[in-house]
């Protein structure tokens, strides 16, 4: 044990128990797992289960070993459902096996070579296999009508591919191929970047929550190193994260009403995040992918003259989004195609531990601000919503109150920033410790970990929060008409180069055995 | 009855709001003073001492080398204007501007190249930029003799001075280590 995290070693025969003690009993949050090959230290593999236990603060990480010969691990899927991504994941990379569970190619790609693990230590990061490209298509089958989605442009215009089944305008199946951008970063992080430049690279991870990204990789290092950060670095960096927050909820808004056909308030809701835009181009020196955040600190401080024209920018964007957002939910339209559509049961939001609005809008109180307290958030007040519908209107409401808490949190923050340094100079950062560190994005808990090594990490991984969501797009969208499935995709805010950054593609039908 | 004609509301907004677009390119580009665009390395300022190429997170900035000169390559086609290169660099010869209209018929103008001539040992083998050297010597208290060496012949002259002191605190040292 350590600050607040929990380490457990935990021996292969009683892992399963232990998770399903966590999880079930505990009702800790599963956050993700991470497969690492661990043979240049000590000969084995390795997998750690990240939980978190949200009503303590504490983060529990336990971690299992493997023999280097045919590593097999016991699958803990059957108690937690949540965990079947992340093995299929630590299966494609590092050819770990998974006792008491199928398994099948979730990130790599069909053509992908057979025994070949590209997080390996020994297969070199620009390793390029030649690969074929095949049909996307999942099933052959004839019963159904199958409609496909993809890959191009569902819900945000990223690349991921969506089959549904459906008798007549009912919707009722649906299997899902993504990772057809997976661009193996942490291999190329692992390989040849330093501490340094990977906050460059995880703030490209996605186009509209980088920021988390970065923040969330500093923190993870700063916590493995045990740094204290200056007061100061860390309010701006909060404050960042809230103007991102802003910025992403309004950008989703906008895409929701010009997917129910209201355009009007897509130009609208466009047109104020444009305010919050500029404010980004002002506080850090670009208008999205802030390149701020280092390890240590940031890079560009708040002076009087900014500070007094965020809150004069902040008090119009809450004027004017309070004036719209109640223009724009009355719409008949709108409310029609929101209200009672893409329900998310809480049974199920809890089964699958769905992240972010998607799970506060099915009744689970949950937000890492809250939770695990990071950068400067202790110091703020806010609420967090929580509604228990679990429909598309839910997830709109949601959004809708946190911008609003997002402007008091930064005028709360701006008050009462403290003085001093922003950035911490001369610091080491010790081999071989681990960070984990989770970070509310817009779309839900963001993950980070961190191994320390000579340099740059032994070990970094990502678990972005569309990752979660993902699978209970399933349940979300059965027996449904077909028209409200665009809306219902886009509903979890589907970021797919986040998700997708470990690996490419995946090849049979079956995906999500639950529901 | 009220909320049927709450969407009409919209009118009012968009009527108080008016035109937002701006006539860009007629009109100046929307950008704060705080923007971080094309970055311009001075020729005349830089030592060549490759801070820069370290610390760039996306290699646009590249270090050439050949036996009698060191060129520094910025690519634009790979910046990402982070502008970290600006922060590393010691003598400041790495201006950042607002600039972002960077589209060009020609992809050799994203290329910029300063060109650098080494110092050469006494041995033939090529060093450190001159200028790098001219730096270190401005900096440090160091003797020229010694610092226009290359490291192989500083390692032998040191071995040299050591074994023609048969007693004293270098060869002591020497034999220690």
């Amino acid at each position: 044990m350590e600050d607040n995290t929990v380490y457990i070693n935990a021996p292969r025969e009683h892992l399963v128990d232990l998770a399903s003690k966590l999880f079930n009993d505990f009702t800790c949050s599963f956050r993700t797992c991470i497969g690492i090959d661990e043979r240049p230290l000590n000969g084995h593999f390795s997998v750690t289960h990240v939980f978190t236990d949200d009503r303590n603060s504490l983060y529990v990480l336990l971690k299992t070993y493997a023999e280097a010969e045919a590593p097999r691990i016991p699958s803990i899927t059957n108690v937690v459902p949540a965990a079947d991504w992340c093995e299929m994941e630590a299966h494609d990379l590092l050819g770990i096996e998974f006792v008491g569970r199928d398994h099948y190619r979730l990130v790599l790609p069909p053509e992908w070579p057979e025994g070949v693990y590209p997080l390996r230590k020994d297969v070199p990061y620009d390793y390029r296999p030649r690969v074929r490209g095949v049909s996307e298509r999942l099933s052959m089958s004839t019963e159904l009508g199958v409609i496909p989605i993809g890959p191009y442009h569902p819900a945000l215009h990223e690349p991921e591919y969506f089959e549904l089944y459906v008798e007549g305008e009912r919707v009722v199946d649906l299997k899902y191929r993504g990772f057809h951008v997976h661009r193996g970063i942490e291999k190329l992080a692992e390989s040849r970047m330093n501490y340094q430049q990977i906050n460059f690279l995880a703030e490209r991870i996605c186009g509209i929550c980088g920021f988390e990204h970065s923040t969330c990789y500093a923190l993870a290092v700063e916590k493995a190193a045990k740094l204290e950060v200056p007061e100061r670095a860390q309010y701006i960096r909060s404050i960042v994260l809230e103007v991102e927050r802003i910025h992403s909820h309004l950008l989703w808004l906008g895409v929701a009403f010009h997917f129910v056909g209201y355009d009007a308030g897509f130009m609208h809701t466009w047109r104020i995040r444009e305010k919050i835009m500029y404010l980004a181009e002002l506080l850090t020196g670009s208008r999205k992918t802030y390149g701020i955040n280092l390890v240590g600190g940031v890079r560009k401080d708040i002076n009087e003259e900014k500070k007094q024209k965020t809150l004069e920018v902040l008090r119009e964007v809450s004027s004017e989004f309070k004036q719209l957002v109640e223009v724009a939910i009355n719409v008949p339209q709108v409310r029609r195609r929101l209200v009672g559509t893409g329900t998310l049961p809480k049974e199920y939001a809890v089964k699958l531990s769905v992240e972010g609005p998607v799970a506060r809008a099915s009744g689970i109180d949950k937000d890492a601000r809250r939770d695990l307290p990071y950068a400067a958030y202790k110091y703020a007040s806010f609420k967090v919503p929580v509604y228990g519908e679990g429909d598309n209107m839910a997830r709109a409401l949601v959004r809708v109150e946190e911008i609003l808490e997002s402007i008091s949190i930064i005028e709360q923050l701006l008050d009462k920033i403290p003085k001093g340094p922003i950035m911490l100079e001369d610091f080491e950062i010790p081999e071989g410790r681990i960070g984990v560190q989770v970070v509310e994005a817009p779309r839900g808990g963001d993950v980070h970990f961190v191994m320390t090594g000579r340099g740059r990490p032994y070990r970094w991984r990502v678990r972005a929060p569309t990752y979660s969501n993902i699978p209970a797009l399933k349940i979300m969208l059965k027996d449904q008409p077909l028209a409200d499935a665009p809306l219902t995709i886009a509903s979890i805010d589907p970021c797919f180069s986040c998700t997708d950054r470990v690996i490419v593609v995946r090849s049979d039908g079956r995906i999500e055995r639950l529901g | 009855m009220k909320r049927v004609f709450k969407p009409v509301e919209l009118i009012v907004i968009a009527g108080k709001t008016g035109r937002v677009t701006i006539k860009y390119p007629f009109e100046g580009p929307l950008i704060s003073q705080e923007f971080r665009g094309l970055i311009v390395i001075s020729p005349e300022k830089c030592i060549g001492c490759g801070a820069c190429v370290n610390a760039c997170p996306p290699n646009a900035l590249e270090m050439l080398e050949s036996p009698d000169k060191k060129i520094l390559r910025y690519y634009i086609g790979r910046c990402i204007f982070c502008w970290r290169c600006i922060d590393v660099c010691p003598v400041g010869a790495i201006k950042g501007t607002t600039e972002f209209e960077l589209a060009t018929n020609d992809f050799l103008d994203l290329y910029t190249y300063i060109t650098h001539s080494r110092a050469h040992c006494t041995c033939g083998t090529g060093g450190e930029p001159v200028r790098m050297r001219r730096y270190v010597i401005e900096k440090a208290p160091i003797v020229e003799n010694y610092a226009s060496k290359c490291p192989d012949c500083r390692k032998k002259s040191l071995i040299n001075a050591v074994s023609l002191r048969k007693v004293g605190f270098v060869g002591e040292e020497a034999r220690t280590s």
